[in-house]
C-alpha cells in the first residue's frame, strides 16, 4: 500500500509487565513498584527459588573480591559491571536448578557431576559463577578453575616435568591457580584440622611433613613454583581425602571442562611437539576430583565450544566437545542446558539496562533487539551497546 | 519461444531503448523512481496530509541497507558510517563506529557515577546519538579559504559555504581528529573522546574550526578577490 521499502514493522505496544516480586530497593530513578520487575534484595544465594526467577541480584564488592578476583567472571562482563557500577547476576533456571540440587544432595554418597552446556553467549560461565557465589556463601571449599582455555590454549609458560616422565609442567598458570585458590579459600584453610596425611618429598632438602596445614602445602607452591604443578596434584589428593573425612564440604568448579579432552593444544614439549592435555601435569588433579570416588562434595563443570580450536567448533553439545574419552570420564553426570532468555528474562534485562542508562528507550526497542539477537544473552549485550 | 524474441529484440535495438529510457548515471534505476520512505513518522506524516495518495503508485526505487524503520536508526550517523569507510568496508566502519558509541557512553557513566551533585548528573548527555549531533553541529565553519589566483599571485581567499559542505568538513575534520592518536589507543575511542570534547565545545576540532575562522577573518582584505 505505501511504499515497497518498508523493511522491518514492529509492532509499537510495549509488552504488559506484572510485578512479581514483593521486594524492593531502589538505588536509582525508576520508582520502586517497577524496580521489582527485575531486582532483588536477596545477595544470599541461599534464599533463591523459583520466585526470583528472571531478577537481578547484587554481589557485594568484598564477595567478589574474593571469589573472581583471579577470574570467573568473563570479560566483556565483566566491563560491563565497571561500567554499571555494580556487579548484578541474573538469577536463571539452569543455576537455580543447580543450587536446589546442592541444597538437597545427599553428602554421603558419591559426588555428583554436573555439566552446563548451551550455545555460545548463553550464560554458562554467568551460570557457574552464581554458582560459586552460592558455594561461597554455603561454606563449600570452593576448587575453581576460571577459564581452562587459559592453560590449555594460552598458557604462560611451559617446560618439560622433572618428576614425571613425558609429562608438561604450566609452572606460572599452576601458581596462579594456587594463589587463586588460597584466596578464594582463606577463610576455611585456617581450619584446625586441615592437615595433610603423608610426607611429600620434593627434593633433598625440601619435605612438606604429614601433619602439616594445607596451607603450607599451598604456600609452597606458590613460593617454589617449579613444584606448583605437582603441588596441585598432591592438593587434590588431600581436598579429597579431607572431604571423606567430613572436615571440608567442596565444590569442584571447572570452567571450558573439555579441553582436557581436546588433543589440538597449544602447549609444547622442548621438542615442540603439541602435548595432549591428558600429559598436562595439572590434568591428573582435576581428573582425579571429577572422578566419583569420593564423597561429601560436588563438581559443576561448563563445556564449552570456545575452549578449543574454532576449526572443531561445530556443536555445542557434551557428546562431541567432550568425546568419547570425557564423556565416560564423567558418565553418570547430570546435563544442565543454558537456553537463551526467555521473554521475561528479556524484559528484565533491558529493564536493568534502562535503569543503569545503558540504553535510550524508544517504542518498540523490546520487540526489535529481541528480533536482532534472537534473545541470546551476549548478543543482546552487543546488540545493545551503541544503542 | 516469445521469451527469445524479447531478448533478440532488446539486444539489437539497446541503442534505441536507451535513448528512450531516461538513464540516471550507473545507478539501476531510471531517474523517475522516487527515493523511498521508510521513516515510520514520515509515513503517518504522509497519510494525514494525503500526499501518500499520489506517492504510492510511483515507482519507488528499493531502500538502502542501512534504511530501516528502526527508531534507533539515525541518517546523520549512517553518513559517519560512510564517511569512516574505506575501501567499501562498511562492515568494519560499522563496527568503529558502533564501538565508538559504546566507548562513548562507558565515558559518559563513568562521569555520571563519579558525579555526586544531583544536577550535574542530569547535565551529563548519555545519548550518543545526540553527542554526535552536537559534536557535528559545534564543528561545523561558516567560511573556508580557497587559492584564487590574481596577478599571478595564489591569494586564500575566505569564501561563505554551504550548509551541507560545513557538516561534510565537520565530520571529516572529527574523523581525522580520530586517526591522529598513538598506535597504542583504538580508533573508536579516540573518536569517542573526539565527539565528546567537541559536544562540549572543546578540544581539537574545536580550535581547528577557530583557527579556520581566525585566518579567514585576517584576509578578510582579500574578500572582494571572490568576484573581482
Amino acid at each position: 500500500m505505501y511504499s515497497s521499502s518498508i523493511r522491518f514493522i514492529f509492532k509499537n505496544i510495549l509488552p504488559l509487565k506484572t510485578p512479581v516480586q514483593c521486594f524492593s530497593s531502589a538505588p536509582l530513578l525508576l520508582s520502586p513498584e517497577k524496580l521489582q520487575r527485575f531486582r532483588t534484595t536477596e545477595s544470599q544465594c541461599l534464599k533463591h527459588k523459583d520466585e526470583h526467577l528472571g531478577l537481578f541480584y547484587t554481589i557485594s564488592e568484598e564477595d567478589r573480591k574474593r571469589i573472581f578476583i583471579y577470574g570467573g567472571i568473563p570479560k566483556s562482563f565483566d566491563v560491563q559491571t565497571k561500567t554499571f557500577n555494580e556487579t548484578c547476576l541474573m538469577i536463571r533456571q539452569p543455576s537455580l536448578d543447580i543450587i536446589n540440587c546442592l541444597r538437597n544432595l545427599d553428602y554421603s554418597k558419591p559426588v555428583v557431576r554436573f555439566v552446563l552446556y548451551g550455545k555460545k553467549g548463553s550464560g554458562k560461565s554467568l551460570s557457574l559463577a552464581h554458582i560459586l557465589h552460592y558455594g561461597y556463601q554455603s561454606g563449600f571449599l570452593i576448587v575453581h578453575i576460571p577459564w581452562l582455555g587459559n592453560w590449555m590454549r594460552r598458557c604462560k609458560e611451559y617446560s618439560n616435568s622433572e618428576t614425571k616422565e613425558g609429562y608438561v609442567d604450566l609452572n606460572l598458570d599452576a601458581a596462579a591457580w594456587l594463589l587463586n585458590f588460597k584466596t578464594q579459600n582463606s577463610h576455611l584453610l585456617s581450619n584446625p584440622e586441615a592437615k595433610t596425611s603423608i610426607d611429600y618429598v620434593w627434593s633433598k632438602r625440601e619435605i612438606t611433613p604429614a601433619g602439616s596445614d594445607i596451607l603450607n602445602l599451598v604456600d609452597h607452591g606458590i613460593n617454589r613454583i617449579k613444584y606448583a604443578s605437582d603441588t596441585i596434584i598432591a592438593l587434590c589428593e588431600e581436598i579429597k581425602k579431607l572431604s571423606n573425612k567430613g572436615i571440608f564440604r567442596t565444590l569442584v568448579a571447572v570452567d571450558g571442562y573439555n579441553a582436557f579432552f581436546y588433543p589440538n593444544t597449544r602447549v609444547y614439549t622442548e621438542k615442540k611437539e603439541v602435548v595432549h592435555p591428558q600429559n598436562v601435569t595439572v590434568t591428573q588433579g582435576f581428573m582425579s576430583l571429577t572422578n566419583f570416588d569420593w564423597k561429601n562434595g560436588a563438581a559443576v563443570v561448563t563445556v564449552d565450544e570456545i575452549a578449543i580450536a574454532e576449526e572443531d567448533q561445530i556443536s555445542h553439545l557434551p557428546r562431541y566437545l567432550l568425546g568419547k574419552e570425557g564423556f565416560e570420564h564423567l558418565d553418570p553426570f547430570v546435563p544442565v542446558h543454558v537456553q537463551n532468555y526467555t521473554e521475561k528474562e528479556l524484559t528484565s534485562c533491558l529493564d536493568y539496562y534502562r535503569e543503569r542508562k545503558w540504553v535510550n528507550d524508544y517504542p518498540g526497542l523490546d520487540e526489535e533487539v529481541k528480533f536482532v539477537s534472537d534473545s541470546n544473552p551476549y548478543k543482546l549485550m552487543k546488540v545493545c551497546a551503541p544503542l | 519461444m516469445f521469451g527469445i524474441t524479447k531478448i533478440q529484440f532488446f539486444n539489437s535495438n539497446l541503442k534505441v531503448l536507451s535513448t528512450i529510457i531516461q538513464q540516471n548515471g550507473m545507478s539501476q534505476y531510471p531517474n523517475y523512481y522516487i527515493k523511498p520512505i521508510y521513516k515510520k513518522d514520515s509515513q503517518e506524516e504522509l497519510i494525514k496530509s494525503g500526499e501518500i495518495k499520489k506517492l504510492s503508485h510511483l515507482p519507488t526505487r528499493a531502500a538502502l541497507a542501512d534504511q530501516t524503520s528502526s527508531f534507533s536508526n539515525d541518517p546523520l550517523a549512517n553518513l559517519l558510517i560512510n564517511y569512516c569507510m574505506r575501501e567499501g568496508n562498511k562492515i568494519l566502519a560499522r563496527n568503529l563506529v558502533e564501538q565508538c558509541f559504546e566507548n562513548i557512553k562507558r565515558l559518559q557513566l563513568e562521569k555520571y557515577h563519579k558525579t555526586t551533585n544531583e544536577e550535574d548528573k542530569h547535565q551529563i548527555d548519555l545519548d550518543p546519538k545526540s553527542i554526535l549531533h552536537k559534536a557535528i553541529e559545534n564543528c561545523k565553519p561558516i567560511l573556508q579559504l580557497t587559492p584564487i589566483k590574481r596577478g599571478g599571485v595564489r591569494y586564500q581567499v575566505p569564501v561563505p559555504i554551504t550548509d551541507k559542505k560545513a557538516q561534510f568538513i565537520s565530520m571529516k575534520w572529527l574523523i581525522a581528529a580520530g586517526q591522529e592518536k598513538e598506535s597504542t589507543v583504538r580508533f573508536n575511542l579516540q573518536l569517542a573522546r573526539e565527539l565528546i570534547d567537541a559536544a562540549n565545545n572543546t578540544g581539537r576540532v574545536i580550535k581547528k574550526k577557530q583557527d579556520l575562522h581566525r585566518q579567514c577573518e585576517a584576509n578578510r582584505a582579500y574578500a572582494h578577490y571572490r568576484w573581482s
